[in-house]
């Protein structure tokens, strides 16, 4: 914020009133403890593609990627009639998944079993799947954010509120995700000098680093994907059978004026899931301000050592029915005056081959991950 | 440096004409006077006389006469005396200049301390072995926050008195929960201490006499707290003289008044006190804080009757009011709103009569009430709420003071209090799509009999023995859940549901609190105390954030909730020396509670019929050591004091194996600091100046640290598996104020004077809490810092009187 004699005065006289508060990042954190824990995130959807299990030992470190995959695990759900579906490990390591065309069905009861190598057994509660009502509308409103300068792209942008009927009974949990495809050209980005290997599918430092930047175009389609950072629940206990208008789901940016592919996703929860995902927030989402509750994980929630029923077991067993709905966002209207997106721009050149040059590559593959596709996302109309 | 030259040159030569003779004859002017004692008027021989800063080696004689020769000019005259306070004074001088001085002895100075041992003088002196009495007179020379003279901020430089941080609501005084504490002004309850959710204290500084802090020896008429007694009383305002004060600031506006009515038997207070920062947000804030509002008030009137000199009448009232509105800081869960506004506050109403009987008997009924009410709304969407909650205290008490012999205090009687909790009330009447929601009522009684006597065995040895018997009932309208036996209550385990008419006793509860003070004095001038009390508590706060919400929820004790008892010992050490100019002490104390609360990990509190499936009952313990050193008179006063104090809680629950926390371990409260250095110095070389300065120093306070993380959902997450682990930085800060009264040095009515203040002078971030957030980079630790600046503040008072 720039420092006007208005604003001085402000900060002279004022601040004080909201807290001369300030947070800073912790540089050197040591932790006091490091402990692993079983982990087991299960989830049973009417979305074939959903349903799958992981199971991982958890990392004891805060900043350390490495959660080892727990394999060779027997892993099945049973229905409250009994039927038993099996899931096999597939990839990612540690990543059980039910056979090809298995659903769970709005009504019907769960209970996961596993059994590891060690011979550690876990089982789940019963958790019954709920109806998910159909996502009706959505409002985008172009909004900024004055605390943000000019030129953060935080400032301006998109909030899309949500807008749909809570069923009739009462006891309704949601959980709403977004996913946001952005069609890209580039596939890889070779800085200090780098060149892309493409056996390797990497970029490879030279010996005595540059200041080049070396973009390479994509070798066809390819999408970026970006996903919602925060979690974001909701209970009927106080809206039950209403309306629910304006629940705010999602922030898209001002930075460009090109249409906005978006996909809702609304799900129906249960209340044990409701809870485990309430604590996450209160522990990640609501925390730093004066007023925190206790940070605590809640272990065992809904998945118990049966064979050391004092062990505690992170994650959930989340049984929900799924709604998706596409939404095209036009970025150019409601814009007032004077706002113009902030365009990140590619720094450096494109990479091509030597007009004639035999046997030379000069463009990318697309790499499948959770942030990256070729697969043309469904309702893409650009 | 041309211009100093001569005065440098003129100062030698003086020490030079000093140094040979006194009775010399020289051609300069000389001072000459008499120095004596203000109080018996004796001469005081060897008293040192300086000029200009500098010893000139002139002292008295025997007679106090003494004799200096200066050249022409203006000259600063210093005169000192070993245990008296010093003489400064400035003087032109064109001839032989006449100046006679009386000095203070320090010993025998008005005590202008902010912090003393002994209980105030009354007529009869109710037994209070265990007091500690903080002037109101000495609290305003403390450094402040913005410019407000601030009670319960000021408590906290004391030993043993903390809370969790800067800016949290309320205190915990030897290891207590923030509700284990008493609070009462003129005989009223106080329910929250702050403004601002936890800024400021509420109390209208001008309208208090003093506050009487009992944070061990608690005596028999104080009950249902299991910890301290903070015991606030507004000034009887004066039946001569009209009086007048009050002043300006930088967060609010204070006005206080003493008006007679009829001379000598009926007067009347008003003090207000206003905040004015509201419009100041519509002028200078940045857009994103254009829409907060932040506005207090507080108004406490006293009136005071005295028909005859038997008998005293009073009424006292205290108001205290805030609102705010906040863009989606706060809201309600589960309820969608952009803007929340909150609006809180106490009216508190008490009467007393005090009936002189006999020089030996005298007796005081009072009647309170204490209405404290908080509401929650968001008017302008389809999603209206309007969330309101109150309490409602009555009190009739009526008490005896009756000291039959010299060496025998006694104080007995008899109180009830009937409470009437309206704990949530979503939406009644209102149109909206958010629910209603309406929690039954809660009614209670709560009585209690009392009887102390303060009796002085010989010179040395003073016992204070009290008993307090307190019977509680939970009264119906009401229904009672009952649960399966032997499974964890939820609401799946209702088995059935009982419920009561009105005035049916649903619940009962009862005890005798014994209660024993002891002073022994080992020397003249070292006493030794001892104290042991025993509490009970049936009125409790349920919140299980960091420091408690003002909209936070209180409730009285049922079927599931026990109340609290607590035992206390305390021991301690006093010594004077100097003729009371210093006293040092060391106290040392173990408090034992039981039926605390804590809560299941995303406790819903608010609008929870059933709140019992959301408990966990357990134990708390604190111990500590307080040490200090007070230099109570002169020029330079002050004290500095160590606190070595732990605050544990053990929540085991009735179901261990779902319930405990932390393993059912003993774990570390959001208060335990164990090491607290405090410093106060007052530097006041005249009576129109004078500096202070604090320093405060405390160990972090304890937080959760993770132990790993883990994914969910392709997010990651830290992992909790401890309850306060870990401790964030360190914090100290030091504070500066300088004071000038009456700038104008004429004797004149109107008085005014200026305070100028620097809160946390060297700017020390110090850490509030200890957080994480998720960020593309994965988990990162923040810490949260509260006035993490350097504060300047400037504060006009008056006085007229």
């Amino acid at each position: 914020m720039s420092l006007s004699p208005k604003n001085i005065l402000f900060y002279l006289f004022l601040l004080g009133v909201v807290a001369w508060a300030c947070v800073n990042p912790i540089k050197d954190f040591v932790q006091i403890d490091a402990t692993s824990f079983t982990t087991i995130e299960a989830d049973i959807s009417d979305d074939p593609e959903l349903s799958k299990v992981r199971l991982t030992s958890s990392s004891n470190r805060l900043q350390s990627q490495l959660a080892l995959p727990i394999s060779k695990a027997v892993v099945f759900v049973i229905d409250q009639n009994g039927n038993k579906t099996p899931f096999t490990e597939g990839i990612p390591l540690g990543t059980y998944y039910p056979p090809t065309g298995f659903k769970g069905a709005v009504g019907s009861t769960y209970k996961l079993n596993v059994k590891m190598l060690t011979g550690q057994t876990y089982e789940s509660t019963a958790e019954t799947m709920k109806a998910v009502p159909e996502i009706e509308n959505s409002i985008t409103r172009f909004e900024t954010f004055d605390q943000y300068s000019k030129v953060d792209v935080r400032r301006a942008g998109f909030t899309v509120y949500l807008d749909f009927k809570d069923l009739p009974n009462e006891g309704d949990f949601y959980l709403w995700n977004w996913k946001h495809f952005e069609k890209i050209g580039f596939c890889a980005t070779c800085t200090d000098g780098g060149k892309y290997d493409f056996k390797k599918l990497d970029c490879v430092q030279p010996k005595f680093p540059t200041d080049a930047i070396l973009n390479y175009m994509c070798d066809g389609n390819c999408w970026d994907i970006s996903t919602n950072n925060d979690l974001n629940v909701f209970s009927d206990v106080l809206t039950n059978g209403q309306r629910v208008v304006g629940r705010q789901v999602a922030r898209i940016p001002f930075d460009n004026w090109t249409p906005y592919y978006f996909r809702l996703e609304q799900r129906s929860i249960t209340k044990n899931a409701f809870a485990f995902y309430q604590s996450l927030i209160s522990q990640v989402q609501s925390s730093g301000s004066l007023f925190d509750v206790p940070a605590e994980t809640r272990f065992s929630l809904n998945i118990k050592s049966l064979t050391t029923p004092s062990e505690r077991v992170l994650g959930i067993f989340n049984v929900f029915s799924v709604r998706k709905k596409i939404f095209i966002i036009d970025r150019r209207k409601d814009i007032p005056v004077g706002e113009l997106p902030i365009v990140s721009v590619i720094p450096g050149d494109t990479y091509a081959c030597p007009p004639g040059s035999v046997g030379c590559q000069d463009k990318a593959p697309c790499i499948e991950s959770t942030t990256r596709t070729k697969i043309t996302p469904e309702g893409w109309v650009f | 440096m041309i211009k100093l030259l001569p005065r440098v040159l003129c100062l030698g030569l003086l020490f030079v004409l000093s140094h040979q003779s006194i009775a010399q004859t020289t051609s300069l002017p000389a001072i000459f006077g008499k120095v004596i004692d203000a109080s018996t008027g004796e001469p005081l021989k060897g008293a040192d006389i300086s000029v200009d800063f500098k010893k000139s080696g002139v002292t008295t004689d025997t007679s106090g006469n003494f004799k200096v020769h200066v050249p022409y000019g203006e000259w600063v005259i210093k005169v000192s005396y070993v245990g008296y306070n010093p003489y400064r004074t400035k003087i032109y001088i064109k001839a032989n200049t006449e100046l006679n001085v009386e000095l203070n002895n320090v010993t025998k100075q008005l005590e202008e301390v902010i912090v003393s041992s002994a209980a105030t003088k009354r007529d009869i002196q109710t037994p209070s072995l265990g007091v500690t009495v903080l002037s109101l007179k000495g609290i305003k020379k403390l450094p402040t926050m913005m410019g407000e003279v601030d009670v319960i901020r000021s408590l906290q430089s004391l030993p043993g008195v903390s809370s969790v941080g800067e800016g949290a609501n309320g205190l915990n005084i030897r290891g207590s929960n923030v509700d284990q504490n008493l609070i009462f002004i003129d005989d009223t309850p106080i329910f929250n201490p702050t403004h601002m959710f936890g800024l400021f204290s509420v109390f209208a500084s001008d309208a208090i006499r003093d506050l009487e802090l009992y944070k061990g020896g608690v005596p028999s008429r104080f009950g249902g707290r299991t910890a301290s007694v903070l015991d606030i009383k507004m000034i009887e305002p004066n039946t001569d003289k009209f009086k007048m004060q009050g002043g300006i600031g930088l967060v609010s506006n204070r006005v206080m008044a003493e008006i007679p009515i009829i001379k000598e038997k009926l007067s009347v207070l008003v003090a207000g006190r206003l905040s004015v920062n509201d419009f100041m947000f519509k002028w200078f804030a940045p857009d994103y804080l254009k829409n907060l509002r932040a506005n207090f008030s507080d108004v406490a009137t006293k009136v005071f009757y005295r028909p005859n000199t038997k008998n005293t009448i009073s009424l006292s009232t205290y108001l205290s009011h805030d609102y705010y509105r906040v863009d989606s800081l706060f809201s309600i869960e589960n309820v969608v709103a952009k803007q929340t506004s909150f609006n809180y506050g106490h009216s508190n109403v008490a009467v007393h009569w005090n009936h002189y009987f006999s020089p030996k008997l005298n007796m005081m009924v009072s009647g309170s009430l204490t209405d404290y009410s908080t509401k929650t709304f968001a008017p302008d969407t389809v999603n209206t709420i309007d969330l309101k909650s109150s309490i409602l205290y009555r009190n009739l008490t009526a008490s005896f003071d009756y000291q039959p012999r010299e060496n025998h205090k006694m104080n007995f009687g008899i109180t009830g209090t009937r409470y009437d909790i309206d704990p949530g009330n979503l939406n009644e009447g209102v149109v909206s799509r958010v629910a209603t929601v309406k929690l039954p009522l809660e009614q209670s009684y709560e009585l209690g009999l009392f009887a102390d006597d303060e009796w002085t065995i010989s010179p040395k040895f003073t016992v204070q023995a009290g008993l307090r018997y307190s019977q509680y009932y939970r009264m119906g309208a009401g229904t009672i859940n009952e649960y399966v036996p032997g499974q964890v209550p939820s609401l799946n385990s209702i088995v059935k549901k009982t419920t009561y008419g009105d005035g049916e006793v649903m619940a009962s509860y009862g005890g005798f609190e014994p209660r024993l003070t002891m002073k022994y004095s080992l020397a003249e001038n070292t006493t030794m105390k001892f104290g042991y009390n025993r509490q009970q508590q049936f009125f409790q706060l349920l919140s299980n954030n960091t420091t408690p919400l003002p909209t936070s929820r209180w409730k009285t004790a049922d079927t599931f909730i026990k109340p609290q008892q607590s035992d206390f010992l305390s021991l301690g050490l006093f010594k004077t020396y100097n003729e009371n100019v210093y006293e040092a002490s060391i106290e040392t104390y173990y408090r034992d509670v039981r039926n605390t609360l804590d809560f299941v990990s995303g406790a819903n509190l608010q609008l929870n019929p059933n709140i019992e499936t959301q408990l966990i009952s357990g134990k708390s313990k604190a111990y500590g050591m307080e040490l200090m050193v007070q230099k109570k008179k002169g020029e330079v006063s002050g004290w500095v004091s160590y606190t070595y104090a732990r605050a544990f809680n053990q929540m085991i629950g009735d179901y261990p194996e779902v319930q405990a926390i932390n393993g059912g371990d003993w774990f570390a409260t959001n208060y335990d600091k164990p090491h607290t250095f405090n410093m106060m110095l007052n530097i006041q070389p005249t009576t129109h100046h004078s500096f202070s300065f604090t320093f405060a120093y405390n160990t972090g306070r304890p937080f959760s640290s993770p132990s790993g993380s883990y994914e969910i959902g392709g997010k990651k997450f830290p992992v909790f598996a401890e309850r306060n682990n870990d401790r964030v930085r360190d914090y100290h800060r030091l504070d500066f104020s300088w004071t000038i009264n009456n700038p104008s040095m004429k004797k004149q009515r109107w008085e005014g004077s200026w305070v100028f203040t620097i809160y946390n002078l060297y700017g020390r971030q110090n850490p509030y809490s200890v957080f994480f957030k998720s960020t593309k980079n994965g988990l990162r630790a923040y810490e949260l810092s509260v006035f993490a600046s350097p504060f300047i503040s400037l504060t006009y008072n008056f006085k007229f009187l």
